[in-house]
């Protein structure tokens, strides 16, 4: 069908020469600099040397492990405890208002401040998260010190700031499930964990999905928090992708550095596009 | 309706001046300022400097000349762990004898400071002087686009010849003065303790860590960790490198040829293995305490030992008081010869002048202001000295540290010390701290940390274009 359009073309312009100058453009660019040693003098091309030393040396490739071991668990966290949390903020109780707010609180903080508060909270000695386990007799470890915990003590932290958004949409996804599917099934004699599992879990699909996409590619770029946390440590423990490129820029080494924005961004697309389809063609509309 | 109506344009309004307000505000008023003072030092200039010059040269000491008093206003960038006290009473002189004001600006510690500085110059918007270390550090900005370089001035011959060349970067041009005295990596050691459990000074590194042993064994913590702030891992390497230099003259001339290794020199893989030994007479708290932790610890007799730059010793006597500085020791850190211990000299860090900012004029009178006479005085009665002067023919003054005074000048006396691996080697690996908190918190042995060490140098080599193979 031919179907005379509405707006000119021209109306898209404005918006998608924004884009191109700086999106697509330095998007290509870097592409070309990361074959190059550049530095503040200038860029000299060496081809693959950058990805290779990425891939080979240490304290390099452990970013991309660390990423994504990163992303993996915030997003569960976010995905299993964000639901119950939801479905408990949606059932019967009288304070619902008042603790949806508090749940987004943290959301509304800054990243850094988050972590500059954490780190002092889970200091060995003087952080007030050991003295409380220390009340009850269980003795607390040094979270952020101890290169085996240090970045599961981060996940956690991200969990705790991540979750408000992902309870907020999974709230939303549950409220908008039809309520004569629940009275069909209540009629029907069903209890409520096949409710649940029959019901609401297939309903919220699309806001499990947006939530899934979004926590992962999320953490597969997270920066901030563990910036602030533990600077990449102790030693490389820390270390993700986001922070070993910018302790690539900030030593001037920006051929090495935009190696690694090159690696991120493939390491992205290649795992956020297939994710997407595969989640998407389960989606009931 | 109109109520909402009301509400909604008021915090438009609200919003619109917020954004007006935090805009631009702080640089338009630091240029005005600036402007101003041009405008004035044209009119006013000549006046008070025939006024003043007048009274001044009966007053002030003449240590290098007459000073203009001309008023000009400069900012400066310092480290955040630098010990200002010293730098703070060199610039209030200079504001009463120079009428230069200086404004502190004071940027984050260690790495991320490093960068923001390269940032900042490459940007065009850094501060007229930058109080920033010497050696690889300048090796690693592009000196000559950015300094000013000292070569046309008599100051680079008044200079000592060890920091000299720190100051210096590989183009010949000397770009820095030194901002204080010298100082050294070694071992700090709790006098009181060491009489208390009769301990004496260790000359071998068994004998050191028998001593910890003792000392655990009393219920002391025996070495001060303070691996939060990660450049202090690196002391102990940097300290051991005296050792490491005497066992293997040549291997400086080789790793700067690209032959000799970290991990394939035996006496550079012992020191890594030192690492190892400390484990376990760490305080608790170790990986989370701070630098200023550290410091605080060491003056109210919480550890025995610490590793660390004689620099504490300034930041511990701006906090506490000079009985508490003296009953600190130091001693270096002893390898396996008890008649060959040395102490690793390091210059302190440097004054360079940004020659981008157009007060070229201003910023020469301060630098030469800084290292006359009447500048070290100044310096010296608010900061003693952490180590013999770097200025020809300066005395240091009456009643600095013990640690200084007897410590540290009878290795000098004796000549045995030997100029800091970072300002000999041509490379130093920028994950270094990293990889030295590796080996103190025991996460990789001694000999995996030497090749991590060296592979991080290597990529460094790479990038700077040293022409090694792998």
């Amino acid at each position: 069908m031919d179907k005379k359009k509405t707006y000119s073309i021209w109306f898209l312009m404005p918006a998608l020469v924004i884009f191109v100058i700086f999106y697509i453009i330095p998007t290509v660019s870097s592409l070309y600099y990361s074959l190059t040693i550049w530095s503040i003098d200038g860029a000299e091309f060496c081809g693959l040397d950058n990805f290779r030393m990425f891939f080979s040396e240490n304290s390099l490739s452990i970013g991309i492990k660390n990423t994504l071991i990163f992303s993996v668990l915030t997003c569960l966290i976010k995905v299993i405890l964000g639901f119950v949390i939801a479905l408990f903020l949606t059932s019967g109780i009288r304070t619902k208002n008042l603790l949806r707010s508090i749940v987004f609180f943290p959301n509304l903080i800054s990243t850094v401040a988050v972590g500059i508060t954490f780190k002092a909270l889970l200091h060995p000695t003087k952080g007030l998260f050991n003295r409380f386990l220390d009340l009850f007799g269980a003795g607390g470890t040094d979270w952020l010190g101890n290169a085996d915990l240090a970045l599961y003590s981060v996940i956690g932290v991200d969990g705790w700031k991540g979750l408000s958004v992902a309870v907020v949409i999974f709230i939303a996804g549950i409220i908008s499930v039809d309520k004569t599917y629940y009275e069909a099934a209540e009629i029907d004699g069903a209890s409520w964990l096949q409710r649940l599992r029959y019901i609401t879990l297939p309903l919220t699909r699309g806001s499990r999905n947006s939530i899934i996409i979004l926590s992962f590619i999320g953490g597969l770029r997270h920066f901030e928090l563990i910036w602030s946390m533990t600077g990449g440590g102790p030693g490389f423990a820390t270390d993700v992708l986001a922070s070993i490129i910018y302790k690539q820029y900030a030593d001037g080494f920006y051929g090495l550095s935009t190696a690694g924005n090159v690696i991120m961004l493939v390491l992205i697309a290649c795992l956020a596009f297939p994710l997407q389809a595969f989640l998407r063609r389960r989606e009931v509309d | 309706m109109k109520f909402k109506k009301a509400v909604a344009a008021l915090m438009a309004v609200t919003m619109v001046f917020g954004l007006a307000a935090c805009g631009s505000k702080p640089k338009e008023d630091a240029n005005a300022g600036d402007g101003e003072k041009d405008v004035k030092t044209q009119d006013e200039g000549n006046e008070p400097a025939e006024e003043n010059t007048g009274d001044e040269s009966g007053e002030a000491p003449q240590g290098n000349g007459e000073f203009v008093y001309k008023e000009a206003e400069l900012t400066m960038s310092v480290d955040a762990d630098e010990t200002l006290d010293g730098i703070e009473a060199v610039c209030a002189k200079a504001e009463e004898l120079l009428g230069i004001k200086v404004n502190i600006e004071i940027r984050p510690a260690g790495l991320e400071g490093e960068s923001l500085i390269r940032t900042r110059l490459s940007s065009g918007d850094m501060t007229d002087l930058v109080i920033a270390g010497g050696g690889t550090q300048l090796e690693m900005i592009e000196a000559s686009k950015y300094y000013i370089s000292l070569n046309d001035t008599d100051i680079p011959d008044k200079i000592d010849d060890i920091v000299r060349n720190e100051m210096t970067a590989s183009d010949g041009n000397m770009y820095g003065i030194p901002i204080g005295t010298s100082m050294s990596a070694c071992i700090l050691y709790n006098r009181e303790m060491y009489e208390q459990y009769n301990l004496e000074i260790p000359k071998t590194w068994d004998d050191f860590l028998e001593n910890c042993r003792i000392l655990k064994e009393a219920g002391e913590t025996a070495i001060i960790g303070t691996y939060a702030d990660n450049w202090t891992a690196q002391v102990p390497l940097l300290a051991d490198w005296y050792n490491v230099n005497l066992a293997e003259p040549d291997f400086v001339e080789k790793f700067t040829a690209g032959e000799a290794k970290f991990a394939t020199s035996e006496a550079a893989v012992k020191t890594w293995n030192k690492f190892g030994d400390l484990i376990e007479f760490y305080n608790e708290d170790y990986m989370a305490a701070t630098y200023d932790d550290g410091c605080a610890m060491m003056a109210e007799g919480e550890g025995a030992h610490w590793f660390m730059l004689t620099q504490a010793l300034s930041n511990i006597y701006s906090l506490y008081d000079k009985e508490t500085v003296d009953n600190i020791g130091i001693f270096g850190m002893p390898d396996e010869d008890p008649d060959k211990t040395g102490l690793i000299v390091m210059g302190c860090n440097g004054l360079f002048g940004n020659k981008n900012t157009g007060k070229t004029e201003d910023i020469m009178r301060f630098i030469e202001f800084y290292i006359s006479e009447t500048g070290l005085d100044a310096y010296c009665e608010a900061q003693l000295p952490d180590g013999p002067a770097l200025v020809k023919g300066y005395q240091l003054p009456e009643g600095s540290y013990r640690a200084v005074a007897e410590d540290m000048m009878a290795y000098f006396d004796e000549g045995r010390t030997t100029p800091n691996m970072e300002l000999v080697l041509p490379v130093k690996g920028s994950n270094c701290p990293a990889i030295c908190v590796e080996a103190a918190s025991g996460q990789v042995d001694g000999k995996t940390a030497a090749e991590k060490y060296d592979a991080d140098c290597y990529k460094i080599a790479v990038q700077i274009g040293l022409g090694w193979d792998e």
